[in-house]
């Protein structure tokens, strides 16, 4: 079926030299700060997005990361169509977001985990109502997803509730499924689990990678945090001061920048950190407790060689956490620039 | 369009049930007319002024409750707070248009007034014995149509100051300037034919009579035949240009939304 190859092969989000400049009127502190800029206003262009290009394909997960202000949720909003773009180009699903054609419009969400679309006052259940009405969902397809929602999101009584009387976890349930009612194509989750407990953090990751799987949906997230992009996605793109910094696999840019694995050693009598240099890189070492860096390739001969050397109480073998992985290409951002500086 | 509408109309019925405290607002703007009815019933003691009697006084401002709670809007309050937080952004990618939703707010708090204000119209006028309404199946049909004509010129205008929140964070001065010109403006100070015969004649080309008066002076009787269609014509002229005003700014405005922390 050369047709059929050649739509899973076509790229759903099409993104071309996309920039965004912001005009930002800047104030000074305090009253006179006030006064001053209320006389004569000073603008300052921000580059939100700086000359990015990206594809991403159907069905795919892609994690976006960047510290705070690098673009993300600016490049996410020119993709739902909030934003238009200073120069360059972006198409989703062949449309061009900024017009907001209904056409488009009910074939994606936009899940803002600090704004809401739930109605405040009233119990979730009524959002969806009006969602179903508004979406043009046919009765039958709305109960199904309903009660498939409610499988997987345990909405029952929840939808019930007003929604200003639910804790922050069973908002933002509630919020997905309004947002999924109509069974979107493509998902832009904007820090979906800001502010949750781990355990819902977990559930709403199961959820979404559920989704995924069962509708081919693409799926496009900014997170702060690393668990939600190492559980969801493969692939990742980095960005920083509105450029693109990395786009690839996730496992590929962790062993590039952190090449080695962690041994964590309980000693059974007191070493120094001289002894285990010959292991690998000595990170701590004080007397009866030693951490240590061993390139990822030779790790399992080095531990081998190790244990049969050193008397061990207890050891345990991790991966890099990935938040220092990503300081450290932030930090490298910032080498490289202060080196083009030069 | 029909059933979204219904069912935008019941979630707005329902948030206007939550909001009861707002009545003691309404209660408010209505004790304005009454406050001016009161007085011109005081002035109209001794005998008719510019042609009102006292009868034509309640008459007058009975109507003038109910034109004035249909024209009632306050859309623009909403869509500034929503395009300065940044809550405008999950109502962008919805597939219907925002102003829908104000709409139907704005009717939702509407038919739940009316059903309280429409009785005591009605006791008042008929216990008020020289309280005449000119009802023939003309002046009823026209008493409509520049009913709907009034919502759309004051709907329309103030969203479209609303608006202009895309560009300026205190968009919600206009509306309160609006609002003090339409109070002296439109009727409710005072009918219009208490004005000087140059102001009247200026005040028959701007909006703010088709936001009130007009109706009323179509139920009084005063304002018939030439006089009446020359009136519609200018009411849905200003209509045309609200409408045309708002989707222009709008097409602007959505063009420069910053979309603020949202």
């Amino acid at each position: 079926m050369p047709f059929a190859f050649f739509i899973s092969m076509a790229y759903q989000i099409e993104v071309t030299h996309l920039s965004k400049h912001y005009q930002v009127h800047e104030k000074e502190p305090g009253l006179m700060g006030s006064l001053r800029s209320f006389v004569a206003r000073k603008y300052r262009a921000v580059k939100a997005v700086d000359d990015v290009s990206f594809n991403i394909g159907q069905g795919e997960m892609v994690g976006f990361l960047g510290p705070n202000g690098a673009g993300k949720t600016t490049t996410l909003k020119v993709l739902a169509g909030l934003l238009y773009p200073t120069s360059g180009k972006a198409t989703v699903l062949g449309f061009t977001p900024n017009k907001r054609e209904n056409a488009y419009l009910k074939q994606f969400t936009l899940v803002m985990g600090q704004k809401q679309q739930l109605m405040w006052d009233l119990p979730a259940q009524e959002t969806f109502l009006v969602n179903q009405a508004i979406y043009e969902i046919p009765r039958a397809q709305y109960d199904a997803t309903i009660k498939e929602l409610d499988d997987l999101l345990e909405l029952g009584p929840i939808m019930k509730k007003q929604v200003r009387k639910l804790s922050l976890g069973e908002r933002m349930k509630c919020e997905l499924a309004a947002a999924l009612l109509h069974r979107p194509r493509v998902l832009f989750l904007d820090e979906p689990t800001i502010g949750l407990d781990v355990t819902m953090q977990a559930r709403i990751r199961e959820f979404i990678a559920e989704y995924n799987r069962r509708y081919g949906a693409t799926v496009m997230l900014t997170s702060h945090y690393m668990a939600d992009v190492t559980a969801l996605c493969d692939r990742i793109i980095v960005i920083d001061k509105g450029r693109l910094f990395y786009d690839g696999n996730f496992r590929a840019l962790i062993e590039r920048v952190a090449p080695y694995k962690i041994i964590k050693l309980q000693l059974a009598q007191p070493t120094t950190a001289e002894a285990l240099a010959q292991f690998g890189q000595v990170e701590s070492c004080n007397g009866l407790t030693a951490v240590l860096h061993v390139p990822r390739a030779t790790a399992t001969e080095s531990a081998a060689r190790l244990l049969s050397q050193v008397k061990v109480e207890d050891v345990t073998f991790e991966e890099p956490p990935v938040e220092d992985i990503i300081r450290e290409v932030f930090a490298g951002i910032g080498k490289d620039e202060a080196r083009g500086a030069r | 369009m029909g059933r979204k509408y219904l069912a935008l109309f019941r979630s707005a019925w329902m948030l206007s049930l939550e909001y009861r405290a707002e009545g003691v607002v309404w209660m408010m703007t209505n004790l304005m007319s009454i406050i001016m009815l009161v007085v011109w019933l005081s002035i109209s003691h001794g005998g008719p002024v510019g042609g009102f009697s006292s009868g034509d006084f309640v008459a007058y401002y009975m109507v003038g409750l109910i034109v004035r709670q249909v024209t009632g809007v306050w859309a623009s309050w909403g869509l500034s707070d929503d395009i300065r937080e940044g809550a405008l952004s999950p109502q962008l990618v919805r597939p219907i248009h925002p102003i829908h939703r104000h709409v139907a707010a704005n009717w939702a708090e509407h038919v739940m007034r009316l059903t309280m204000l429409l009785p005591i119209v009605a006791v008042v006028l008929i216990i008020t014995p020289d309280a005449r309404l000119y009802l023939t199946p003309i002046s009823i049909a026209a008493f409509m149509l520049s009913l709907l004509g009034a919502w759309l010129v004051s709907f329309l205008s103030d969203y479209a100051i609303g608006i202009l929140s895309f560009w300026t964070s205190q968009a919600t001065a206009f509306t309160q300037a609006m609002q003090g010109l339409k109070v002296v403006f439109s009727g409710i100070l005072a009918p219009l034919q208490m004005f000087p015969a140059a102001m009247q004649g200026a005040l028959n080309w701007l909006p703010f009579r088709y936001m009130l008066a007009f109706c009323n002076e179509i139920l009084l009787g005063q304002t018939r035949d030439e006089r009446l269609l020359f009136g519609l014509a200018v009411q849905w002229a200003w209509v045309l240009f609200f409408f045309i005003l708002v989707r222009i700014l709008w097409k602007l405005g959505a063009r420069s939304y910053g979309a603020v922390g949202a």
